[in-house]
């Protein structure tokens, strides 16, 4: 979520979708063995937000939990489950919801997918296997190995903003050259289109953040 | 200028695209609408928005299958129209390739089911000979559009499955649907172009270096062919068990290498394991899980960049790590609360109650009926938590140590006590003369003592088992027969035995054999028929008031019967060593009684008498068998009748009854006349027999006058007058009492036990 409010809010104002790939919404409750949880596509992040302050305030606000769910609450009505997500399936309404990030993603297609751990990242692969790839249409898949926490989130949503950054201008200028009609103006790594330079830019990427590792396929929707 | 004419016209395009997005059933309107506006020869920016909306379209899951087919042909002409162009712009191009294969199920499914409209299928057919001649040259993004447009046509042309052949209309679009008939589709030419396809979008694989977008790209799409097309999934997955992404890796081993490897192996990895958790029983199943361990293994040091991984971090940064992963069924162990013993003094019921409900702790177990407990404890048994277990031992062993040393302590005090007493009355001196006072003193000393130290834990009190009720005379019979009963199954347990070998050293014993030493069958046969002959002798025969109750002996004898008789054939030895002891028995018992009679002559009227056996059952036990014996059987019976240690009159009346039988006749004569010839005391009685027999039945006469022709010819009745009419002659006198045999006549096993 942190990801996606960096990507959202950027100057690019990426458009953005975001889900989780688990069977539930869990966050910490007041003992190990009692996290809070919620279901998927149907609770709201500001229920969550009421549910817990109404709880123990003091808890769920110094342990960092009101504090994300108010920035998700602002962000997004509420979580969305990855592997119930239909590509293609027009996502209209989130416009009108408020999402940040919603516009650009009314056709419910994307051309990027970024986790931020490596079970997600395999679990999205198998699931977009299963899906059948009815679209045609191809995807990038990355991961980015972020230790899930208040620190680290912060840290490697900005890295991913890095990432997306450098994959946008690769696009932006292959379009451009191709658009142009000036094919042969271009020269050296502008004359590759973007798909070819996706390697380059994540080893780049890569080379930058070393303590993030990543990896990436390319898969189709 | 044109410019702002081209911003105003995709402003109106995307307010058009949002209509749709938000309304479906508008596609068919919009679509004929803007095809004009972005077809050929138009602006490239409205080309680029034509092509990604006719993308977007086809691809929708929300525009129905029909509505599709219907404005598939207009727009397969617009697209053959731009493809010839021919079309250079990547974007535009790979949009059209999309839209083209996202079309191609779509038409194939229309043309099966019209076959006249050939015009869609010759357009369908020019633009997919161009997207195949131009893949080659296309650049990279496009190509990438290819190989789904590849596997998206071998999808089309091979069988799937005919999921319910009443309902074509839900059958997925393959060959399969295509009729055998179809005037344009040729279900082998097609076949045969998949498979060429197949063949081209696997080569992949092969080449020489890999391009990981290409590589991806195929095996991202594999899986939908793996799964819905059996006949070619196997070759499929060879082809990708075939494949090592770091095969052709050289030096030098820049980062994008690094990544371009790893993803290779990574996405081969995620498509097998996509296909194995879908079908545990694959048959390929092993090679592919050797594949992904291999892959893991061989992957090159310098392509590994595991160094560059972070390491664990020493702890969480902070509170919240742990918690947000935790699993809900992890739980911490409970942990149990011991409460201190039960004041007062220590039991074993107190030292094991750990729990502090008094309800719970004066709950009589007993009054549960058993079967209850066993339903409640079994599942708790199998549901123990063993930590809460480990430290309910642990309280209790506690709990048992500070009693125990605690009762040392006050032994040992109350020990130095007793000591400090005793030493006034110690006496050094050794007299003789006290030693047993002495030790008995000291016995109940120490006695007392350690009745004052015995704890209390074990303070249970005596306890007697109850004399048993006196068995009475039924009871003990039972007993007795149950244990007989017990013997005989010892017997049937040893028959199961395959013990040939033993037999054989038993027989070449002979006479120096002893009775029981080997606990054979035969052995526990010896045992038991001593059992009921020798053992109560004397001892039952006095009782002579209830004579009709069964006595142990009769019950084992009647026992024997019924064993010989379940098997005479095999069991005859039994009958035979049985009858002998029998024998043998009346033989001494009549002796004793002999010599007691000479003894006390003088008492007449209480002369002992001997209860006789061996003719009851010999009797009983031919009787048994003689039903059974069939015309074959003339071993057996010549057997019983030469070994049984006494031939007795009833018994040659009862072979001479089988003559009865027409059938037997021959069995009758034969035994008979084995009799007369070697078992000279019977002769007599047997010839007397065998006249009988000539006499009374006529079948015999044949066989029977030839023996008594030689034995007694004498009396050899006239041949002539032979009918069954004719008054027999008077049968010779039969003796009153039946002749004795001489006891040199018993058989060798009767005299060797005897022996003993």
């Amino acid at each position: 979520m942190e990801a996606h409010l960096r990507l959202s809010a950027a100057a690019a104002e990426f458009p953005v979708i975001s889900f989780g790939t688990g069977s539930l919404v869990r966050l910490p409750g007041p003992t190990i063995t009692q996290p809070n949880v919620y279901s998927f596509n149907t609770t709201s992040y500001n229920q969550m937000w009421e549910e817990l302050a109404s709880k123990d305030e003091r808890l769920y606000r110094s342990n960092g939990i009101l504090n994300m769910l108010d920035r998700n609450r602002n962000l997004k009505w509420g979580p969305e489950r990855f592997q119930d997500w239909v590509p293609g399936l027009p996502r209209v309404d989130h416009v009108s919801k408020g999402d940040k990030g919603a516009l650009g993603t009314e056709a419910g297609v994307v051309d990027v997918i970024i986790t931020c751990e490596e079970r997600c990242w395999d679990a999205v692969v198998d699931d977009l296997m299963n899906k059948g790839n009815n679209l045609n249409r191809p995807v990038h898949v990355f991961n980015v190995d972020i230790k899930d926490n208040h620190e680290e989130a912060l840290l490697g949503g900005k890295a991913i903003l890095d990432l997306a950054n450098a994959l946008n201008e690769a696009a932006v200028e292959q379009r451009a050259v191709h658009g142009s009609g000036g094919w042969e103006n271009g020269t050296g790594a502008a004359r590759q289109s973007f798909d070819e330079r996706v390697p380059d830019i994540l080893a780049n990427w890569q080379e930058k953040n070393p303590n993030l590792p990543a990896l990436w396929t390319l898969a189709w929707l | 200028m044109a410019q702002p004419d081209v911003v105003n016209q995709l402003a109106q395009l995307n307010s058009a695209r949002n209509l749709v997005l938000g309304d479906a059933a508008l596609y068919p309107q919009i679509v004929n609408g803007i095809l004009p506006i972005v077809g050929a020869n138009t602006r490239l920016e409205l080309r680029r928005w034509g092509a990604d909306f006719m993308a977007e379209t086809f691809s929708s899951p929300v525009l129905a299958t029909a509505q599709k087919e219907q404005l598939a042909p207009r727009v397969l002409q617009a697209i053959q129209e731009i493809l010839l162009l021919p079309e250079s712009d990547t974007a535009v191009l790979v949009s059209l390739i999309q839209t083209a294969t996202s079309l191609y199920p779509l038409v194939f499914r229309h043309i099966v089911n019209h076959p006249e409209d050939s015009n869609s299928w010759e357009t369908m057919n020019v633009i997919k000979q161009d997207i195949l001649r131009r893949m080659d040259s296309f650049l990279c993004p496009v190509k990438i559009c290819c190989i789904k447009f590849l596997q998206r046509v071998v999808q089309v042309q091979t069988p799937g499955l005919i999921s319910d052949p009443r309902r074509p209309e839900q059958n997925e679009t393959s060959l399969a649907i295509v009729p055998r008939t179809h005037s344009i589709l040729a279900i082998p030419n097609l076949e045969a172009e998949a498979s060429g396809l197949l063949d081209r979008l696997l080569g992949v694989f092969q080449e020489e270096v890999s391009d990981p977008l290409l590589v991806n790209a195929t095996l991202n799409c594999l899986s939908p062919l793996i799964r819905t097309r059996q006949s070619i999934s196997n070759k499929i997955i060879n082809a990708v068990l075939d494949f090592y992404p770091s095969k052709h890796v050289r030096a030098p081993i820049t980062p994008t290498t690094r990544v371009s490897v790893k993803s290779m192996e990574r996405t081969a990895r995620a498509l097998l394991i996509n296909l194995m958790k879908r079908n545990q029983n694959h048959p390929l199943f092993g090679r592919m899980q050797m594949y992904i361990e291999r892959l893991m293994n061989s992957r090159l040091d310098v392509v590994d960049d595991a160094s560059r991984k972070r390491g664990l971090p020493s702890e969480p940064t902070d509170g919240l790590d742990s918690a947000k992963r935790a699993r809900l069924d992890a739980e911490t162990p409970p942990l149990l609360r011991i409460p201190p013993m039960a004041p007062g003094p220590a039991s074993i019921d107190k030292l094991f109650t750990l729990t502090q409900d008094i309800g719970l702790s004066s709950f009589d177990v007993k009054q549960l009926p058993p079967d209850l407990v066993v339903k409640i404890a079994v599942p708790l048994l199998a549901q123990v938590n063993q930590s809460l277990l480990t430290q309910a031992v642990d309280a209790v062993r506690v709990r048992y140590q500070t009693i125990t040393r605690d009762q040392n302590l006050k032994r040992s005090q109350q020990h130095t006590a007793a000591v400090a007493d005793d030493d006034d009355d110690y006496e050094p001196d050794y007299d003789p003369m006290d030693v047993a006072d002495n030790t008995s003193e000291q016995a109940s000393a120490v006695a007392a003592e350690v009745a004052d130290l015995q704890p209390d834990l074990v303070s249970l009190g005596p306890f007697v088992l109850p004399q048993p009720p006196p068995l009475t005379e039924d009871e003990a019979a039972e007993v007795g027969r149950s244990a007989v009963s017990r013997v005989f199954n010892m017997i049937n347990a040893a028959e199961t035995d395959p013990s040939s070998a033993k037999g054989k050293t038993q027989q070449q014993l002979g006479f120096a054999r002893l009775a029981g030493s080997t606990f054979d069958r035969d052995a526990w046969a010896v045992l038991l028929s001593r059992l009921a002959t020798r053992a109560p002798a004397g001892l039952e025969g006095g009782v002579k008031v209830d004579s009709k109750r069964p006595t142990i002996s009769d019950s084992i004898r009647q026992m024997l019967y019924r064993y010989v008789l379940e098997d005479f054939r095999g069991r005859l030895n039994i009958a035979i060593t049985w009858l002998s002891e029998e024998w043998y028995n009346d033989r001494v018992q009549m002796k004793a009684a002999a010599t007691q009679r000479d003894q006390s002559d003088e008492d007449e009227d209480q002369e002992p008498t001997v209860p006789l056996h061996y003719d009851e059952w010999v009797v009983k036990l031919f009787h048994g068998f003689t039903t059974y014996l069939d015309g074959r059987d003339i071993k057996v019976l010549v057997r019983f009748l030469s070994e049984i240690p006494e031939v007795t009159l009833s018994v040659l009346q009862m072979v001479a009854g089988l003559a009865k039988d027409p059938e037997r006749v021959n069995l009758c004569v034969q035994a008979l006349m084995y009799l007369i010839m070697f078992r000279p005391p019977a002769r007599e009685m047997c010839l007397n027999t065998l006249e009988d027999v000539y006499q009374t039945y006529e079948e015999s006469r044949p066989a029977a006058g030839k023996i008594l022709a030689k034995w007694r010819p004498q009396n050899q009745p006239a041949e002539v007058n032979g009918t069954t009419d004719s008054t027999p002659a008077a049968p010779p006198a039969a003796p009153q009492e039946a002749p004795q045999e001489a006891p040199q006549e018993a058989p060798q096993e009767a005299q060797a036990t005897a022996a003993q």
